[in-house]
């Protein structure tokens, strides 16, 4: 059983943080993705835990043991480096065995669990190669081949799929959910791709400047992010967010206003700035046919780009008064919509669209912190009320 | 090549009319230098072994009378012929050479010391290229500084104080107390006062070539070995110093050769000129020379039996650079 306990680790170089007291439980078994921008703190995370990194403060588990001052070998750990790390001088038998050797299996043991390995990752048959003769993704499986054999506590990833082209990228991506239910280990795993994290993993940790933000199955962190930066960052194309004034019956934005009720979010009173967070797929072309149960009322949009990807449409729709391309430096004039692929919204036309109001975000811009996921549903009355408004 | 430039050779010279044509035609320049560099590379080394051969197989009688030219006679024309062959043919000199002295035993003495010394220098200088080469830490470059500007000194200034510590007769004191500290034992005539100067002189170098070859071995394949098992030390030996094989030959064979050719601390760490006495091949070559003789055929002899380990080692050497062990595994 392998549970991987971080308490209070950070990680102090000269002049900057890396990790920043991160405190994280990860179950037996568990697949978890570490996901963040580069330079937030996911690989030294990931190499403290595999011992080739020393935290500067703080305590690691793994099992029933603490190995903070373990060297790597002693872990119990296996791990897929980003750039492959092959040994280029041993052929592929030579490299999958490598660990095995060196604990002084014997050679039964060893030829049993390399042609086991090997067939997990089907590689038979190439066990004479040497690195240099195979490809990317071949390598990759050698790599993971040498991890499993050995029949670690914990395996790393360390981005392995980085280097790998989109296509045999996916096609890993799901051999690799494949050996997560074949092996029943815990898996970490290190991504800047937040699709990889969303479609691999049981649970997300979001890292950003060395801090945990959040760390919750993936759907969660998807419909509720604890701030502003695990919104922005899952989710592809990444959520609007517009800066709101709380007024007694409203969240009044720059170009548009939403009814809302104080009263209905615990921490939030009259006059304080909050940041409205919309997902593309919350927006809805008005008029014409709305499926939502709770819309927003209308507001009124110009259409600027539009972005056909097959399945759906990216509409990036100017607000405003001057709803003009070139006038388009701030981020609150912008709202993305993805609309269906069977629309006939054109560029450059005026188009009104509504918000689905049980999706909406609403997040402290002063911290970031979300303080509700979702708007409750306001009476017809106040609902016209702000209709009005909006429409003056 | 071109007409005008026939038309142009009747009114010039031979060198002019070639460095014509060699304008409009490159190669044949290159090819001019090649060959120059070629006699260079010959006259400078081949001909010494050649000389030495030509002596070696001479009769000690007729070294020193007549000309190693001979004269030829070319159908009335007399000329010199202008290398020098052997006046006469006496290969039991390669016989002679290890009935006189044990010859052999030198050669022996120079192979053990300068194998010892490469052994120690590879691994002291593997260590130290090591942490020069893939560790961070305050100071390196001055300490690496230090490293090569000791290896600038003259090794002369070293003898006397080695001498005398080596002789084991003078207590080893701290300066300006003059306190006493031990006395170390004697080891002028054994390996011991010959191999540790050989590998401090010899190691600034190879620590820094292999500085350089472990400096480039990716950071992940060393942390590879380490998560698959190895400690830093194993990671080092299995995988960092294979994957810089040639390097690593590289630094052995140049400490190698140095040693195996080294005498100015070997003739003064061995009192005399005696096998027994850990004296190196130049020792050996030099006690052809009695008071009275110069025995210059036996001396070219030993010279090129002592070569031969050395062209050994070389071709073994070579065939690992070449084997090839940089192909990368690595997507970078």
């Amino acid at each position: 059983m392998a549970r991987v306990r971080l308490e209070h680790v950070s990680k102090h170089y000269d002049d900057v943080t890396a990790v920043d007291d991160m405190n994280l439980d990860i179950d037996h078994g568990e697949f978890i993705c570490f996901v963040g921008p580069s330079g937030c703190g996911k690989s030294t995370t990931m190499e403290s835990i595999a011992g080739l990194t020393k935290p500067s403060e703080g305590e690691i588990h793994i099992g029933d043991r603490e190995v903070t001052n373990l060297p790597p070998k002693d872990r119990g750990v296996a791990m897929v480096f980003q750039n492959i790390a092959l040994f280029p001088h041993m052929d592929v038998y030579d490299n999958i065995s490598f660990g095995l050797r060196l604990r002084n299996y014997d050679k039964e043991e060893i030829e049993r669990r390399v042609e086991r390995a090997a067939e997990i990752v089907q590689l038979e048959g190439m066990l004479d190669r040497m690195p240099d003769e195979m490809s990317g993704g071949q390598r990759q499986r050698v790599a993971i081949a040498r991890a499993i054999v050995r029949e670690p506590d914990v395996f790393l990833m360390d981005e392995p799929l980085a280097n790998l082209d989109a296509k045999l990228k996916v096609h890993m991506r799901t051999e690799l959910q494949r050996l997560h239910k074949e092996l029943d280990t815990t898996i970490i795993y290190v991504t800047h791709d937040q699709e990889e994290a969303m479609t691999l993993s049981d649970r997300i940790a979001v890292l950003d400047s060395g801090r945990l933000q959040q760390i919750d199955p993936p759907l969660v962190c998807y419909n509720e992010p604890a701030n502003l930066f695990v919104a922005g960052f899952i989710g592809s194309p990444s959520m609007n967010f517009a800066e709101a004034m709380v007024t007694e019956d409203s969240l009044s934005t720059a170009n548009f206003s939403l009814a809302f009720d104080p009263a209905s979010v615990k921490a939030v009173d009259v006059g304080d700035e909050v940041t409205v967070g919309i997902r593309p797929e919350d927006i809805y072309p008005g008029g014409t046919r709305v499926e939502v149960e709770d819309s927003s009322s209308l507001i009124s949009t110009r259409v600027d780009i539009l972005e056909p990807m097959g399945d759906e449409i990216f509409a990036y729709m100017l607000l405003g008064e001057r709803r003009t391309s070139m006038d388009q430096s701030r981020a609150d004039d912008q709202l993305l919509m993805s609309v269906d692929p069977d629309s006939t919204i054109q560029e450059d036309t005026d188009v009104e669209v509504v918000i689905d109001r049980e999706n909406v975000h609403l997040f402290e811009t002063a911290s970031g912190e979300a303080l509700a996921h979702g708007l409750s549903p306001v009476s017809a009355e106040l609902k016209n009320e702000t209709t009005a408004d909006a429409d003056n | 090549m071109s007409s005008a430039t026939d038309g142009a050779s009747d009114d010039t010279g031979p060198l002019a009319r070639w460095a014509r044509t060699a304008i409009h035609n490159p190669r044949r320049v290159y090819r001019a230098l090649f060959y120059v560099a070629m006699a260079f590379f010959m006259v400078t080394t081949v001909f010494p072994f050649y000389w030495l051969l030509v002596l070696a197989v001479t009769p000690q009688g007729n070294l020193l009378s007549g000309s190693f030219l001979p004269t030829v006679d070319l159908f009335g024309v007399r000329g010199t012929f202008p290398l020098p062959v052997p006046k006469g043919f006496n290969p039991t000199a390669f016989v002679t050479v290890f009935e006189q002295v044990p010859f052999h035993l030198y050669v022996l003495n120079s192979f053990v010391l300068a194998a010892t010394t490469t052994v120690i220098v590879l691994v002291v200088a593997s260590l130290a290229g090591y942490v020069f080469g893939r560790i961070e830490f305050p100071g390196r470059a001055l300490l690496m500084l230090g490293i090569l500007a000791i290896s600038y000194f003259p090794p002369a200034a070293f003898v006397i104080p080695l001498f005398q510590a080596f002789a084991g007769n003078a207590p080893i004191t701290i300066p300006f107390i003059g306190v006493p500290l031990f006395t170390p034992p004697r080891l002028l005539n054994t390996p011991g006062s010959m191999v540790m100067p050989f590998s401090a002189l010899f190691l600034p170098l190879s620590i820094f070539i292999l500085t350089t070859f472990y400096g480039q071995i990716p950071d992940g394949l060393e942390d590879a070995a380490r998560v698959e098992g190895t400690t830093r030390l194993g990671a080092l030996f299995r995988v960092i110093v294979p994957l810089s094989a040639p390097g690593v030959a590289t630094a052995g064979v140049l400490t190698f050769i140095s040693v195996y050719n080294e005498y100015f601390f070997s003739s003064i760490m061995a009192t005399s000129p005696e096998a027994s006495k850990w004296s190196p091949i130049v020792g050996g070559i030099l006690s052809y020379q009695t008071q009275y003789t110069t025995q210059y055929n036996l001396m070219a002899a030993a010279s090129v039996v002592g070569v031969i380990p050395v062209v050994i080692l070389v071709i073994i050497a070579q065939e690992r650079i070449v084997s090839g062990l940089t192909a990368g595994a690595l997507k970078e």
